[in-house]
């Protein structure tokens, strides 16, 4: 300030000036006072010009960008909001494809056990089955092949039935047999 | 093959037997070959086989009935064979016989024995079976081993049966 306060004094001690086209000012740095006057009021009247029509535009715009400004930190806030809940969301999505993973597991391992069970009792069903089958067939073999048996024996005694009443018809035997038709067909009328 | 068709074979048939008069030698060498055919597959298979030509079958017949048979009932057969009809030679020849039989107003007698009968046999079981039946009867023998002893007889739907295989068979169906 005291420097401030030096250099005015110097300015104000200062002796007119003349310059090369021989015009004379009071000071080396202050212009005339009716300048200072006019340049005084034309910067008042431009303030106040400034003040009264750049004014709101500057308001108007410095709002706008407030006002934008606001709108963008409110949308990074939606944004943060959303990706948070889909954050949650993912975290829930998660949790239920593990829930869901392990309940197919369970429900598979459910079914397994059930089917496991149920070709336990088919499995058991057609092992009882099958054996009361052999043994049917082996009984039924069994009385198949008796009954082979007694077919074959009796076709074979028959055979040999045959073959000795053949030998034994001799010729004799044969004519006796032959008159004894002749005789009793003839005596059949 | 139709009943006509059989009929017509043997109405003609019957006919050349009886213009060449040997109608009853041909007509009972015809019912003896009609009998082996039936019991014979192998001569029916020969006979009735279509992939074997017609003069093949013929000889066949030919070389089989030589010497043994009138040269009549030989080209009758090998007529009948030669012309497909094999298959209906024992039709053919039982209508040949039984019309030969009701030209003579008799009936026809089959008689099968297990050994072949005399000549007087033969008259006595045609007497005792015109005796038994009413009718004259044209006795047909067959000589059958199956028969084992004793005869049996068919007159029309009469069967005498008097044959050791029938009461072995009654015997064994009795056991």
């Amino acid at each position: 300030m005291n420097a401030l306060l030096n250099v005015a004094s110097v300015l104000a001690q200062h002796p007119m000036h003349e310059d090369s086209e021989g015009l004379t000012t009071p000071s080396a740095l202050w212009p005339e006072h009716y300048e200072i006057v006019f340049g005084g009021l034309a910067s008042v009247i431009i303030f106040v010009l400034l003040v009264k029509f750049a004014g709101p535009v500057i308001k108007k715009g410095m709002a706008g960008r407030t006002e934008k400004i606001q709108k963008e930190l409110d949308s990074a806030a939606a944004d943060k909001a959303s990706a948070d809940a889909e954050a949650v969301s993912i975290r829930q999505a998660k949790g239920d494809i593990n829930a869901e993973r392990a309940r197919l597991i369970a429900d598979a391992e459910a079914q397994a056990e059930a089917l496991l069970a149920d070709g336990r009792v088919r499995l058991d069903a057609e092992i009882a089955e099958m054996r009361t089958r052999a043994a049917a067939e082996i009984e039924a073999g069994k009385n198949r092949w008796a009954d082979e048996l007694r077919a074959e024996i009796s076709r074979l005694s028959s055979t040999a039935a045959d073959r000795a009443v053949a030998e034994s018809i001799d010729d004799a035997t044969q004519q006796q047999l032959i008159e004894t038709f002749i005789a009793k067909v003839g005596a059949s009328a | 093959m139709s009943d006509a068709r059989i009929e017509g074979y043997a109405k003609a048939m019957f006919e050349i037997a009886r213009a060449e008069g040997t109608l009853d030698e041909v007509e009972d060498e015809l019912f003896r070959f009609a009998r082996s055919f039936e019991n014979s597959d192998s001569l029916r298979n020969a006979l009735t086989d279509e992939m074997i030509p017609a003069d093949k079958r013929q000889a066949i017949v030919e070389d089989l009935l030589d010497g043994r048979t009138t040269a009549t009932t030989t080209q009758l057969i090998s007529m009948v064979v030669g012309s497909g009809r094999g298959r209906d030679l024992p039709a053919i020849i039982d209508h040949l016989v039984q019309r030969a039989s009701s030209a003579k107003n008799l009936e026809v007698a089959e008689v099968r024995t297990a050994v072949a009968l005399t000549d007087d046999q033969r008259a006595r079981v045609a007497a005792a079976l015109a005796n038994a039946t009413g009718k004259q009867v044209n006795l047909k023998v067959v000589v059958d081993p199956e028969v084992l002893g004793g005869i049996v007889a068919t007159v029309g739907d009469t069967i005498i049966d008097g044959s050791v295989r029938t009461r072995l068979d009654q015997l064994k169906a009795r056991l």
